[in-house]
């Protein structure tokens, strides 16, 4: 058996993890970009607090952001019993669910990311903008996303990976449901467990770090180019 | 025209501002500290005042009573910042258009584009160009927007000498060319004169006069304000004759020539008959004469009649009408040893060399 020839099980667990990484860096970038701009430029009342709520999952143990995601977003949780009771909508243990379990652990990273490269930006070159007719939208996605950019992409790509190798918060709220929230890390680990898989599992570490690579290679690329122009 | 009346906080003082500023240059001169900037701030809305209100050309910007705050991005003003502020992303011709209303079939852009001379650098990014290009480029990225207001700040701290001189001929070409009220505001006297001679002093955040340089001059409690900058003479003369051989340029003041002759290098034989150009003289540049010199290799000699004389510590400053006010800069002993004081009948005598042009 060849090193390359994946099984249905182990390519569904690929490209399950490629969307879930996908879907949560790109549902994580607009709140990131609001949320990142405010806490660059914007005093207000509890901002400390605020801060301290976004960078919570990044000191929590994962399994822990999990756990809190089921006791508020499970069929028994306050919103996910609403959600049940109003839309029919179970969240728990769904792709879906392995999603929102990556948004969180991810969001601080992209925030972070976004905002340092924001705080960058010389508000000068705003009020330039603005006194030359812009309004507030205008000026932020003509000057300061273009100005931010590279720390916008690095920081999404962030994301993008960590979603990638999210593995506590999605085992406890998504499960481990093989084609349906069963990502890479959790397949890799329900490899290790079976005896005599060795081959399959390091076939999956070994995806998991090139695609890792590439995606940082790619946002590496990116920035460079940016340099230069 | 633009009327302020405001009141706006700062750390150490309030800025206190009631003044009306007409079409054409006004100076703000300051030290640093003064409020200048906060001024030009809450003017385009930038900063907003505790009390008053802010009316240009009409129009009601700001008002406390009335409870107006138009947005900065609503103000029509243009701004011209001590450092520029090019977007360092866009490229010179994408920072010219940045504020530009609507497609104009470029008649504007190609106008201001020209009156700048920037074509050669409008695909550049403004790292690549020079820092007096990219303030022109800050200058024509402001007049696009097509204000009814122009501020500039400090728009020379930034150059060098050389360069400064390069910018003057534009402004004043733009105050020619566009009928607005343009605020310079500066902590350099020389630089202001040499673009206007109407001044508006600020010290702590109050305007302490607002009249002609000369005028305010002649003011004793305002004596200190100008105390430790050199005085400048600026006028505006005709080109009468351009000789190149001999690289001598004759400039005329009024109706009768006056015979004073700017020596140029070959560049400024650009100028032609009827040229209105702008030169200035620094006022320890000029002498004083009791009478004309015949056998001197200095070729100007005004003749004129003491206005005023203002003392300051051992110098004296002689306001000498020659047609126009010239302003001379003696020391307190050759006033006494010439014996000559208001309404003495006086030659000012100054190189040719001494002539300074804009451009």
């Amino acid at each position: 058996m060849s090193i390359f020839s994946f099984t249905a099980s182990e390519l569904e667990a690929i490209k399950l993890s490629v969307g879930v990484a996908v879907y949560s860096s790109v549902i994580s970038l607009p709140f990131a970009l609001f949320i990142g701009y405010y806490l660059a430029r914007k005093q207000f009342p509890g901002k400390a607090l605020v801060e301290s709520i976004i960078h919570l999952p990044l000191v929590m143990p994962p399994v822990t952001t999990g756990y809190l995601l089921l006791l508020i977003l499970g069929t028994r949780g306050f919103i996910g019993q609403w959600l049940y009771a109003a839309f029919g909508l179970k969240l728990a243990f769904t792709f879906e669910a392995a999603v929102i379990a990556s948004v969180f652990v991810s969001f601080p990273l992209i925030v972070r990311s976004i905002r340092t490269a924001i705080e960058m930006v010389d508000p000068g070159l705003e009020d330039a903008s603005r006194i030359l007719g812009a309004g507030r939208l205008k000026t932020f996605f003509r000057i300061t996303v273009p100005l931010a950019a590279p720390g916008i992409v690095s920081g999404t790509i962030l994301a993008f990976a960590r979603s990638l190798g999210e593995f506590g918060a999605t085992i406890t709220f998504a499960g481990n449901i093989a084609g349906e929230t069963q990502t890479l890390p959790l397949a890799v680990f329900a490899y290790m467990q079976v005896p005599g898989k060795e081959m399959e599992t390091l076939r999956l570490v070994l995806i998991s770090v090139l695609i890792s690579l590439v995606a940082m290679a790619l946002s590496e690329l990116y920035i460079r180019k940016m340099k230069h122009a | 025209m633009i009327q302020v009346d405001i009141q706006l906080k700062r750390d150490n003082f309030d800025v206190v501002v009631q003044e009306t500023f007409g079409t054409g240059i006004t100076g703000i001169f300051g030290p640093s500290g003064s409020g200048k900037t906060s001024l030009l701030n809450a003017i385009c809305g930038l900063a907003k005042p505790e009390r008053g209100s802010i009316c240009i050309s009409g129009k009601k910007v700001f008002s406390i009573e009335e409870k107006i705050n138009i947005p900065v991005q609503q103000r029509r003003i243009g701004y011209v910042f001590q450092e520029g502020r090019l977007f360092p992303h866009l490229s010179v011709e994408k920072n010219l258009r940045y504020g530009m209303k609507a497609p104009d079939g470029n008649g504007m852009f190609n106008k201001v584009v020209e009156l700048l001379k920037l074509g050669h650098i409008l695909q550049s990014k403004p790292a690549k160009i020079s820092g007096g290009e990219r303030q022109r480029t800050a200058i024509g990225r402001a007049l696009l927007s097509s204000p009814e207001l122009l501020l500039l700040d400090e728009p020379f701290s930034a150059l060098d000498v050389s360069l400064r001189q390069q910018i003057l001929p534009f402004i004043l070409k733009i105050q020619q060319t566009i009928r607005i009220p343009i605020l310079v505001v500066s902590h350099d006297i020389s630089d202001l004169l040499k673009l206007t001679n109407r001044l508006c002093l600020l010290k702590q955040g109050r305007v302490i006069g607002h009249d002609d340089y000369h005028v305010l001059l002649r003011r004793p409690e305002l004596q200190t304000s100008f105390s430790s900058h050199s005085l400048i003479n600026a006028v505006t003369m005709t080109v009468a004759r351009v000789d190149e051989e001999s690289g001598i340029t004759t400039l005329s003041y009024g109706e009768k020539e006056n015979w004073i002759k700017v020596v140029c290098e070959k560049s400024r034989l650009t100028y032609r008959k009827g040229d209105q150009i702008k030169i200035f003289i620094s006022s320890d540049d000029i002498a004083l004469s009791a009478r004309r010199l015949p056998y001197v290799t200095i070729q100007n000699q005004l003749e004129g009649v003491i206005q005023d004389v203002i003392e300051r510590g051992n110098i004296r400053i002689c306001i000498v009408n020659v047609g126009f006010p010239l302003l001379v800069e003696i020391t307190a002993e050759s006033l006494k040893r010439m014996d000559i004081g208001i309404g003495y009948p006086v030659w000012c005598l100054f190189k040719s060399v001494a002539i300074d042009v804009a451009g």
